[in-house]
């Protein structure tokens, strides 16, 4: 069923098919269904805002918005950016697009704490409920980020990124990633010393090239 | 495909139905005035000759010969005849060449071309016009043909064909953006025919040039080790639609750029070997503008070790090559701004993301006015960011013509979108260059002590750091490293036929990790190397060597 649906779609967006403006009802009804069932297609998304740059006057903010949500599920994958750059002066002064333009600003500064606080105001709040599974996707952002930095971690930090949650859930995230609590609320991460280390990059001579020159030189 | 697309009330582009026949009449009207009418009621015999003799040369099909009067004689001829003002009228010549029409096309279309690059104020209005009605009747000779034109034309004149008709649907846009220079008739014409350089069809054109030659197709067969030919179909395996094809695969490259859609300006490009030289192209200004496109994508999607590799890989290549393009003045030129624009991205990208690149390139950026502006970036000048990426940036276009809009000037609104949306980039990574200078001093070193010094630099005049304070420096400090760590591990290509594939990785030269309250610092240091500027004199040496012995005295 899912597949089906994205392969009409992905007809949709072949060749010069993908401007075709007659398209954007399906296309929109589609960014609607990623949001309710948790899916995500990028190609897609960025077709719609195509179509809403080559047909100012057909844009749906609301569509955009929820464009802009879900992009900020793939973190951190830079498809924020991508949508953003296809978006206009005029988008951007819509009152709900600035504010996601600052939480997609506080995410990409990974200052999780503001970012919770931010998103439980209501205004987002209403808007974040039909994006099933948003809290979790950043979760998932945050994760990565502490997955490349941190050898241990304080547990109550780990928490706090998370967005203070409590400790079975702490568990459950913890559990999913391989992580390890130790003694003492620290959690082991990673031995990231094993990929991290110094590097000397030394002179090395291919023998294709030194190969033209020993010949010539005969 | 093309001609009969029903979702646009006039078909985007067409043979005949491009312009209503009073629009003619306009359009002959209007040709004198634009600009003076030169003196050569008799062209100059040198003029004739070479025209009746590039005819027969395109009637014959003797490629090499074409392109020595394309390359060499016409930028010769315009230089002696025609610096500042058109070559003869098509009416004009028409005669001299027994009215050919293939011929007489290409000659509309070059003779345009002159008029954009050479002509004081560029093109008018109904030049403008009358040029996409050139590009029209070209492209539906050669894409509506029921079977493969008889027509072959030089690579680099394939090339330029395409990379003008992308340049002229861009300058028209810049042109229509802003509506504070344009007169009202002209504002009225505009509107009346808004489908003339519309979006649509350029992308028309171009993807249905890529349609017609298999391109596609051909690439991916090529890109798995088979044979192109044998996918290439009744059009794709002549020369002139398979590179065709290929060149307006770069066209779409550009446009799609141009419009701020970085993922479909790569994404057309699968299968071709980007950080290899092309099979299908030997055109050196082409492969200058993938890399150009390609790199300032990469960069803007954040994937500095993809844009530092291609722009490396095509500057170095220039710095190889450049006595060959010495010879070609008009294309040099075009050569050197690109060039230059891209050691601006590449200093950007390396001042954000500071990484070990080959020592030839590294000696262009020490000298120069490049190295000023690295430092000034890496301080955290703003400004400096912006007025780089402001220079070397393409010049970013709306797709859709301002209709019923303000008098206003629409022409920078694109580009300072594109500004804005890198400058929250940089703004988001201000701090970085900061605490890499702090970590590179150190091998460990505490959260709190780093805490410190990034507190006593914001406090410079003497004030005691308090411990509530310090704790408070400590959170933002893991925030701020949490920042550097995700900002620095980006997608890479590694492998796979598109460039949009690839794994994370960190690529930068300073690498940490925090065991708890304790960071660990990995540096990379790079030895001197040797071996590639010795290699490079010997083989100069053996050139000369050679060269010494031929000589007989």
């Amino acid at each position: 069923m899912e597949d089906g649906r994205k392969q009409t779609i992905a007809n949709l967006l072949k060749d010069i098919e993908r401007y075709n403006p007659e398209n954007l009802p399906t296309l929109e009804c589609y960014v609607e269904h990623q949001c309710r069932e948790n899916t995500y297609d990028l190609e897609a998304n960025l077709a719609v805002l195509k179509l809403y740059q080559l047909n100012p006057q057909r844009y749906n903010i609301g569509i955009i918005c929820q464009i802009l949500l879900k992009a900020l599920t793939n973190l951190p994958h830079t498809d924020f950016v991508l949508c953003k750059c296809l978006l206009n002066a005029k988008h951007l002064e819509e009152s709900l697009v600035k504010q996601i333009m600052q939480l997609a600003d506080v995410l990409e500064r990974c200052d999780f704490r503001e970012f919770w606080a931010r998103i439980h105001t209501p205004e987002f709040a209403d808007n974040v409920v039909h994006i099933t599974g948003f809290h979790d996707s950043i979760r998932k952002y945050v994760c990565h980020v502490v997955g490349i930095t941190f050898q241990t971690v304080d547990k109550t930090l780990l928490a706090g990124l998370l967005g203070g949650v409590d400790d079975q859930t702490l568990k459950q995230w913890v559990k999913k990633y391989g992580w390890k609590e130790e003694a003492n609320g620290i959690i082991f991460v990673a031995n990231q010393d094993e990929n991290i280390k110094t590097k000397n990059i030394t002179e090395k001579i291919d023998f294709e090239n030194a190969a033209a020159i020993m010949a010539a030189s005969q | 495909m093309y001609g009969n697309d029903d979702y646009v009330d006039q078909a985007p582009y067409d043979m005949n139905g491009y312009m209503s026949p009073a629009d003619h009449e306009a359009l002959e009207g209007h040709d004198d005035a634009g600009y003076e009418q030169p003196m050569y009621t008799n062209i100059p015999d040198g003029v004739k000759k070479f025209l009746v003799y590039l005819r027969d040369c395109i009637n014959e099909g003797v490629v090499y010969e074409i392109s020595n009067l394309y390359e060499t004689t016409f930028p010769r001829l315009t230089e002696q005849y025609f610096e500042n003002v058109p070559w003869p009228e098509v009416s004009e010549i028409k005669n001299l060449v027994n009215c050919d029409p293939v011929f007489l096309i290409l000659y509309r279309e070059l003779y345009y071309r002159h008029i954009y690059a050479h002509i004081p104020h560029g093109p008018t209005l109904m030049q403008r016009f009358d040029s996409y009605a050139t590009y029209c009747e070209l492209f539906n000779y050669i894409i509506n043909a029921s079977e493969p034109v008889p027509l072959d034309l030089p690579d680099i004149w394939l090339w330029e064909l395409i990379d003008e008709f992308v340049y002229q649907y861009q300058s028209f846009s810049q042109y229509r953006a802003n509506l504070m220079k344009r007169t009202p008739e002209e504002l009225e014409l505009l509107n009346q025919n808004n489908q003339v350089w519309n979006v649509l069809c350029v992308l028309n054109v171009l993807c249905s040039l890529v349609e017609k030659s298999n391109i596609k197709r051909q690439l991916e067969v090529h890109a798995s080790g088979g044979d192109a030919e044998s996918v290439a179909g009744e059009f794709g395996r002549y020369p002139l639609y398979k590179k065709l094809g290929y060149f307006s695969l770069v066209g779409l490259l550009r446009l799609h750029s141009l419009c701020g859609d970085y993922y479909l300006a790569i994404r057309v490009l699968d299968n071709i070997e980007l950080h290899r030289k092309s099979q299908f192209s030997y055109v050196p200004a082409c492969q200058i503008t993938v890399s150009y496109y390609v790199g300032f994508a990469y960069m803007m999607m954040r994937r500095y070790s993809d844009a530092i590799r291609t722009f490396t890989s095509i500057l170095l290549y220039i710095q190889r090559t450049k006595q060959l393009f010495q010879t070609r003045s008009y294309q040099n030129d075009q050569i050197n701004k690109q060039t230059d624009r891209m050691y601006h991205l590449l200093a950007i990208c390396l001042v954000l993301h500071p990484q070990y690149v080959d020592e030839a390139i590294q000696q262009v950026l020490r000298e120069k006015n490049y190295h000023e502006k690295m430092y000034k970036m890496q301080c955290g000048d703003l400004a400096e960011f912006e007025a780089c990426f402001a220079f070397a940036c393409p010049k970013f276009l709306a797709p859709a013509p301002p209709v019923d809009a303000p008098v206003e000037d629409y022409v920078k609104e694109p580009i300072n979108h594109q500004i804005r949306v890198f400058m929250d980039e940089v703004k988001q990574q201000k701090m970085i260059p900061t605490i890499r200078s702090y970590l590179k001093l150190y091998t460990t070193l505490p959260l709190a002590k780093l805490a410190m010094f990034l507190s006593s630099e914001s406090h410079r005049h003497g004030e005691a750091v308090k411990s509530r304070d310090l704790n408070e420096a400590i959170e933002g400090l893991i925030t701020q490293l949490l920042c550097f760590k995700h900002k620095m591990k980006n997608i890479v290509w590694t492998k796979g036929t598109s460039g949009l594939d690839g794994i994370f990785q960190s690529g930068s030269e300073l690498d940490f990790y925090m065991d708890n309250d304790m960071i660990h610092i990995a540096d990379t240091t790079v030895s001197h190397r040797y071996a590639d500027f010795f290699i490079r004199k010997i083989l100069k040496f053996q050139e000369l060597n050679r060269k010494l012995h031929m000589i007989k005295f």
